[in-house]
């Protein structure tokens, strides 16, 4: 037992070097999607950089605290014969202990405050989106435009979701996560949302735009993202809300201003139209 | 225990030890700790598996895409109902059953301080959770809302609504009546010699989180008895339309069950601690006073885990190490 630990010792500084050269070239691990991703929004990359400070102030401490403990056990152990110290008290170790946790959380407040702050700020907001959640889909209204429409799972997906419906949801394109009406929105506005729901609470969560906030019935709220890439993005609910609160997904086309206002003016004409 | 006292020169058989009642009465009207902690660990056990074999449900679904073997709303009920065995059935009573098992013995004491009490504190869980369990073959199934019990979706169960919130609020009578037992006990039975500061670490965690059971409790009885009467007598407190707000639940429900989580895991952790090896840390520990650090930490059950683990893993070294 004894030699097992001595030869565990003496590969220890090469395990953890070993270890160490691993988490540093992790960008040869770039498909292995273990830690959260970037966004395309600003409030995204905020929270991904917030993110990987956070984890590498608990990695270092973590790291010196079983470091500490790890050497103690291994360095006093009875065999090697330690002699335990009989003091019971040091207020200089807790003065220290206690001081730079403190000083630690205050740092990671001082980074994160403003970027709470950015969140909530929707002045200056280029178009104002509307969206409500229903059990169990999504309509969205472009306001000031009287345009809105209601967006549900495709019926490929909601054929194959079908208790025993006999079609691999691996031949579904998408499966899940795709809708009739994709939302539609330009890239490079700042868009203010206001969320509600019709019924019980519903969550618009994408990812990809580090955008998580609970619709509640009767109750506004309200936020805003940019997005600075075009591209298709998907979500999906993110507050328990019945019995299909995993069949209502969001999809998100980002295209670029132009385009964006063209789509919408093609959308209203019909209804003017109508009336 | 016998409180009275025999003229023990004249007794004759009948007042001898007639040990403990014979057949199933025994488990029904003990007022042992010990049978009764049998009971709560045994009751603890077959809802570990009653919440286990949910879990394996939920589990036999999303072992591969598309739906196989449950319809969503099923599948719903089953977390619904996993969460709340597990909590209620589960950890609960199984820490309760360890501190009737342990917290006698641990403080020199004869027995709880209540111990018809404590019979009925364990005696109204069978009830609670065949009531909360009955809910699966009732018109509508069983509570699909989620443990949280968030309205308005709570509001959308059918039949078995209020039998979920009456199972609640039994558990949650079972809960408070089982933390009174406990701190009664701790505070009047320790024996000669056992000071507050000289209990063991399981004592105080124990002695701590059952002030905030009692504290929680009946905040979380409180909400879900407004979600009652929002559903059958017409009130509005979390319903928009009638001036109410769905958030209030929300605050209500955690300001309890932060309590009830952070005292489950400051329990987990100190028994895990202590009571793993008991006589051999009793030796170091449980003897000595503690020195005044530790003391701040066991009133801050948040902390408790981490504040306190490093201090006391170094103290451990430095003196258990023989």
């Amino acid at each position: 037992m004894h030699d097992l630990l001595t030869k565990v010792c003496r590969r220890l500084p090469a395990t953890v070097s070993t270890l160490l050269a691993l988490l540093l070239t992790s960008p040869a691990y770039a498909d292995w999607k273990l830690n959260m991703t970037r966004g395309v929004t600003s409030t995204a990359n905020e929270a991904y950089d917030l993110h990987m400070l956070g984890l590498w102030v608990s990695t270092i401490a973590g790291v010196i605290v079983f470091a500490v403990i790890i050497y103690a056990m291994v360095a006093f152990r009875k065999s090697k014969g330690a002699v335990p110290a009989t003091f019971t008290h040091s207020t200089k170790a807790e003065v220290i202990w206690t001081t730079i946790p403190a000083l630690v959380l205050v740092f990671l407040v001082y980074e994160t405050a403003p970027a709470l702050i950015r969140l909530d700020d929707t002045r200056n907001s280029g178009m104002t989106l509307k969206i409500t959640g229903y059990q169990w889909k999504w309509q969205y209204e472009y306001m000031g435009t009287d345009y809105s429409f209601f967006s549900t799972l495709t019926e490929s997906s909601n054929a194959a979701r079908q208790l025993n419906s006999g079609i691999d949801p691996a031949s579904v394109e998408h499966y899940l996560l795709d809708v009739d009406n994709p939302l539609v929105l330009p890239v490079g506005v700042k868009i203010r949302y206001l969320l509600t729901a019709n019924d019980v609470l519903h969550a618009w969560w994408v990812p990809a735009f580090g955008i998580k906030k609970d619709a509640v019935p009767g109750y506004i709220n309200e936020g805003w993202f940019k997005v600075d890439e075009p591209g298709i993005y998907r979500g999906q609910c993110a507050e328990l809300c019945g019995k299909d609160h995993g069949f209502m997904p969001i999809v998100v086309h980002a295209v670029p201003k132009d385009e964006f206002d063209a789509w919408l003016a093609s959308k209203k004409t019909p209804a003017v139209a109508a009336n | 225990m016998s409180t009275t006292t025999h003229d023990h020169t004249q007794h004759d058989a009948s007042h001898d030890d007639h040990g403990p009642r014979k057949g199933w009465t025994r488990w029904l009207f003990t007022t042992n700790h010990k049978d009764i902690g049998t009971m709560y660990l045994v009751f603890a056990l077959i809802m570990l598996f009653i919440g286990g074999a949910m879990a394996m449900i939920i589990r036999l679904e999303l072992f591969q895409p598309g739906l196989q073997f449950v319809h969503p709303d099923f599948f719903n009920q089953m977390t619904t109902l996993h969460a709340l065995i597990m909590l209620f059935g589960m950890i609960m009573p199984a820490f309760v059953g360890f501190a009737n098992w342990m917290i006698p013995l641990m403080i020199g004491a004869p027995d709880m301080a209540l111990p018809r009490l404590n019979n009925w504190s364990f005696w109204i869980l069978p009830f609670a959770t065949g009531l909360l369990l009955s809910t699966l073959f009732m018109d509508g199934g069983a509570p699909a809302g989620g443990w949280t019990m968030y309205p308005p979706l709570m509001l959308q169960t059918g039949n078995s609504f209020p039998f979920a919130i009456f199972a609640v609020h039994l558990l949650g009578m079972s809960s408070i009546l089982g933390s009174i037992n406990i701190i009664v006990t701790i505070m009047n039975m320790r024996a000669p010699g056992m000071t507050l500061l000289k209990m063991p670490m399981f004592v105080w965690t124990w002695l701590i989180t059952a002030y905030l059971l009692i504290a929680a409790m009946p905040v979380l009885a409180g909400g879900v008895t407004m979600l009652l009467t929002d559903q059958f007598f017409g009130t509005s407190f979390f319903q928009a339309a009638g001036g109410g707000d769905p958030v209030l639940f929300q605050h209500i429900f955690w300001s309890s069950d932060t309590r009830r989580c952070t005292s489950s895991s400051c329990r987990l952790s100190a028994s895990s601690r202590r009571s793993s090896r008991p006589f051999h840390a009793s030796r170091c520990l449980a003897t000595r006073p503690w020195s005044m650090q530790q003391l701040p930490s066991a009133f801050c059950p948040s902390s408790c885990g981490l504040t306190t683990c490093l201090p006391w893993a170094c103290r451990l070294l430095a003196k258990c190490s023989s």
